[in-house]
């Protein structure tokens, strides 16, 4: 049977040729070549490469998440995923991304409120939105952390009892604005009272900090209008009194919550952060000064990682695949569950449980974190968030 | 080749191939890069050894550099200044605290268009500002049951019955201190604080504040408690703590110097009362040690990697518990507060409760003018020497730094000049600067070098005639420049010691007498002797560095 020998031969020897050709042209075939002569021969196909602009709060689980990510030798089209990784404040990507100083494939600002606001600017510069929230294939949240209150307990039921009620932006504005202080309450030992929040110019929770103050002085949770932060006299008042009394706008939210647990009830007696900010430093907290307490504002605001693939001309149909398996990753279970458990998010995977052994929520409810949340406010569109922001940075007198 | 030319050729080769592949030929070939650091002298105990054992183990940045750490202390103040003006290039300034880093960055972008200090530089180790009061002193005014305040040092300063009004006759007068605002950090943080005392404010100083009348007066009033001044928070602490109650009775420092000497003691290293650290109820300034690598155009991309590994290097555990040991906190919160901040070492770290306000780069600059009005007077004869031997470089020097040195005093202060070698002569008698500054320079200007050298008698004189000619309300203060061996005095060394020297509840606000030691042939023992009777300090010095010297005593006006 020599010749059918020479046939099978001849037979193989075409369909390896052909496969080796085939791979020259194409990375789909590549995975069929025999793999130490495919490493030898052919060179490496080229990677698609990603680009990705994040805020800074998530780095540390991005890139442990990337790196499994990259494990999983994730493939398009027979080419490899490559990703570059760029962080800025969430502020600087969208404006980054307007003024075409980066184009990246992708973005993941702290949260839909840079959405909103590059949806609407880029509507408006280039006729078409560069992202859209609506379009969830795209562009969706892939980590929830709420803002919240972070007090010394002895101070914060001074001012508002058990907790917050619907009043406590009030409260804090008065408490705030009185010049004797804490003295009003028969504590003039803690001097005068000391609020503070990031400069929401330079930083998400800043910048949710005053949307929330906001909504409170018109005692609604949706609806906001710019007509009213631009024209309502009494609002402009109110809100530049409560702003006036924060001497400095530091840039990082991670660093108010490491200060008010460093250096104790003297520097900081509220601040807003984070509540994942917040769980990072619960344990270096317990012990340390007095009881530092975790507290949930009558209606909060969501900072919710949206991690959006741009409708550019840049991006091509193989970085939009790519991303969006990226952003599939992101979202499956043990990617959550790193958030999770290492790093305080709140799971948007649903299968992930947000009170499961060794999560900060099964350990900390005595310090205030709890996984019921208050209502959340609306996400006002980008025209009246960046009036919000126009406005702060043309009243509010900083150092 | 002969047998022996080889051989020495073989030899030569051998050293260069051995130097080569040790240290020098790393020098050599490789690249390092120095990273120079001035630093407030608060943490030089801490920073120290730290530095050593840093170049000692051979960090690299990640391009493969070596990198070299340089660290020098100086006053915060007085580090920026020379900054800003040019003559000191760091990569790293770290101050004691963050105060002045926006009267830094105004005062920068007069010539330069961006900050000197960007971002939030992070800080390396904690401590509240302080006032250390020996441990009865603080009992007497009801501490700790009362919480003390500026105020009640205020009122203690100003009080003219002193420690009797408080039942402790045999205590004296309240003889209170801090650094020189102009040089040191802790120095602003005191007139801070007592500017907010005398408005009753605890935050929003205006310029328009500083115009109250009211102000000037408390802020005049708490200052003529004041002993001396000084260039750094670390030598006031070494001061207080050396020459016991008599001298000091408390000083505004950092809580760290608190915990160090506490430890000392503890330990039978100092035999002085025990110390506590008052936190004054109106709140206080935290000494936060920012580590701002400088937006300098002299700052390399090499140097910045490197200075930002060493920051690494300080922020680490083993780093941040060697800090707790020498009494301060530690910046990262992930490090426990224990011993030794706890009472056994006069510290409360449930302490302070609140802060001060620290007021806008124009305010802090308008309280600095205000002090410089306000601040105490000095009575100051100042003694040199005019032998022969100063002939050449030595006169010249000396006469020009001199004039220097008058030029740094206050047209409110008085000054005597003395001129001595085998006889002693009085230049310009005690009378106010302002009357007679361009008088003044031109005399030592005229300085002559001739005859011997009667050093004892000299300052004898001085002594005597400040006692009878000075206001006791002053800062008084001798200042003698000598470059030899008395060989011509009437008088012995034990005469002069016993009529200078000063002990008992008052010494602090005796005359001191600071001494330089001028050249090889002085006698820098003699002048030590001299200067320690008083509670003054004794300083070497050359034709090169003398004006630096002269420099460093005026802090103390």
């Amino acid at each position: 049977m020599p010749r059918l020998n020479w046939l099978l031969f001849i037979g193989y020897s075409v369909v390896a040729l052909a496969v080796f050709i085939g791979a020259l042209l194409s990375p789909v075939f590549r995975g069929l070549a025999y793999a130490p002569l495919r490493e030898l021969i052919l060179p490496p196909p080229a990677p698609i490469v990603i680009s990705l602009l994040y805020s800074t709060e998530k780095e540390a689980w991005l890139e442990e998440a990337i790196a499994a990510f990259e494990q999983t030798r994730p493939t398009v089209g027979g080419r490899p995923i490559a990703i570059e990784l760029s962080a800025m404040g969430s502020r600087e990507i969208y404006l980054a991304v307007l003024d075409g100083d980066a184009q990246p494939t992708l973005i993941s600002p702290a949260s839909s409120l840079q959405i909103s606001i590059l949806q609407d600017l880029s509507t408006a510069r280039f006729g078409a939105p560069l992202v859209n929230p609506a379009d969830t294939t795209n562009c969706r949240p892939v980590l929830n952390t709420p803002l919240v209150l972070v007090a010394w307990r002895e101070r914060a039921e001074v001012l508002w009892g058990a907790g917050p009620g619907p009043a406590v932006w009030q409260q804090l504005h008065d408490a705030l604005i009185d010049p004797a202080g804490w003295e009003q309450y028969g504590h003039p030992e803690w001097g005068y009272v000391k609020f503070g929040h990031t400069d929401p110019l330079k930083s998400n929770s800043g910048f949710m900090t005053i949307l929330l103050l906001s909504y409170s002085y018109f005692n609604k949770t949706s609806g906001l209008e710019a007509s009213e932060i631009l024209a309502d006299q009494g609002y402009q008042q109110w809100f530049i009194e409560l702003e006036s009394t924060i001497s400095e706008f530091g840039e990082s939210t991670g660093t108010y919550m490491r200060d008010i647990v460093a250096y104790g009830p003297s520097r900081y007696d509220i601040v807003a952060v984070y509540e994942a900010t917040a769980i990072e430093q619960a344990d270096n907290a317990l012990g340390r000064y007095g009881e530092l307490r975790l507290y949930y504002p009558p209606a909060t605001v969501m900072s919710d990682h949206p991690f959006c693939v741009l409708n550019a001309a840049w991006v091509t149909p193989d970085q939009g695949t790519a991303a969006r398996l990226l952003i599939d990753y992101l979202t499956d279970q043990p990617a959550q569950e790193l958030a999770l458990l290492k790093y305080g998010f709140r799971p948007i995977n649903p299968a992930v449980a947000l009170e499961q052994t060794g999560s900060p929520f099964a350990r900390f409810g005595a310090n205030g974190l709890q996984a019921d949340l208050p209502p959340l406010v609306e996400v006002p569109p980008g025209g009246v968030l960046n009036t919000l922001l126009d406005f702060w940075s043309r009243t509010v007198p900083r150092r | 080749m002969h047998r022996r030319t080889f051989q020495a050729v073989s030899l030569w080769l051998a050293i260069a191939l051995a130097l080569a592949g040790c240290g020098l030929g790393e020098q050599l070939l490789g690249k390092t890069v120095v990273v120079s650091i001035v630093y407030g002298s608060e943490k030089r105990e801490w920073l120290e050894p730290l530095a050593a054992a840093y170049n000692a183990a051979g960090h690299e940045t990640a391009d493969g550099e070596r990198i070299e750490v340089q660290i020098t202390a100086m006053g915060s103040i007085e580090a920026v200044n020379a900054i800003i003006a040019g003559t000191l290039q760091p990569t790293v300034w770290s101050p004691a605290s963050s105060i002045y880093i926006p009267v830094a960055n105004a005062e920068w972008q007069q010539s330069h268009a961006d900050d000197l200090v960007t971002g939030s530089p992070k800080d390396l180790v904690l401590s509240p500002v302080v006032v250390a009061m020996w441990k009865p002193m603080a009992e007497a005014l009801g501490w700790p049951a009362k919480a003390l305040g500026w105020a009640d040092i205020a009122a203690l300063a100003t009080d003219t019955a002193g420690w009797s009004g408080y039942g402790y006759p045999e205590w004296g007068s309240f003889k209170f201190g801090h650094t020189h605002p102009g040089y040191s950090n802790s120095g602003v943080a005191a007139i801070l604080a007592e500017t907010y005392a005398g408005l009753d404010k605890q935050r929003g100083l205006t310029l328009a504040d500083l115009n109250n009348p009211a102000v000037r007066e408390f802020v005049a009033a708490v200052e003529s408690g004041i002993i001396h001044y000084g260039t750094s928070t670390g030598f006031f602490a070494e001061r207080m703590f050396a020459r016991g109650p008599s001298y000091l009775s408390a000083a505004v420092m950092y809580e760290n110097l608190v915990v160090a000497q506490e430890s000392k003691r503890l330990s039978g290293a100092s035999a002085q009362l025990p110390v506590v650290a008052i936190y004054p109820q109106e709140g206080t300034f935290w000494s936060n040690h920012p580590y701002a690598v400088l937006n300098a155009p002299w700052v390399t991309a090499a140097q910045r990697a490197g200075a930002e590994d060493f920051q690494a290097f300080l922020l680490d555990t083993p780093q941040q518990l060697k800090a707790i040991e020498l009494g301060f906190r530690p910046a990262d919160p992930a490090i426990p507060l224990t011993a030794p901040l706890d009472a056994q070492h006069g510290v409360d770290v449930q302490q302070p409760q609140t802060v001060l306000e620290v007021p806008p780069a124009d305010v802090i600059q308008g309280i600095q003018a205000l002090w410089l009005e306000v601040k105490k007077p000095v009575d100051l004869v100042a003694v040199i020497d005019v032998s022969g031997s100063m002939e050449g470089d030595k006169i010249t020097a000396a006469r020009a730094s001199l004039v220097q040195f008058v030029n740094l005093l206050d047209g409110r202060d008085q000054l005597q000049v003395i001129a001595f070698n085998d006889t002693v002569t009085t230049l310009t008698p005690l009378s106010p600067l302002a009357e007679k500054r361009e008088d003044v320079a031109r005399r030592v200007s005229g300085i002559i070098e001739d005859g011997g050298t009667a050093l004892y008698d000299a300052v004898a004189q001085a002594y005597a005639e400040l006692e009878a000619n000075g206001d006791p309300d002053h800062i008084r203060a001798i200042v003698v420049l000598s470059d030899g061996v008395d060989q011509d005095s009437s008088s012995t060394l034990d005469e002069l010691i016993r009529a200078i020297g000063s002990t008992g509840e008052e010494s602090g606000r005796a005359i001191k007498v600071f001494t330089i030691a001028f050249g090889e042939d002085a006698d820098p023992a003699v002048l030590k002797e001299i200067a320690e009777a008083t509670g003054g300090q004794q300083y070497n010095s050359d034709p090169q560095n003398v004006s630096q010297i002269y420099g460093e005593i005026a802090t103390f006006f």
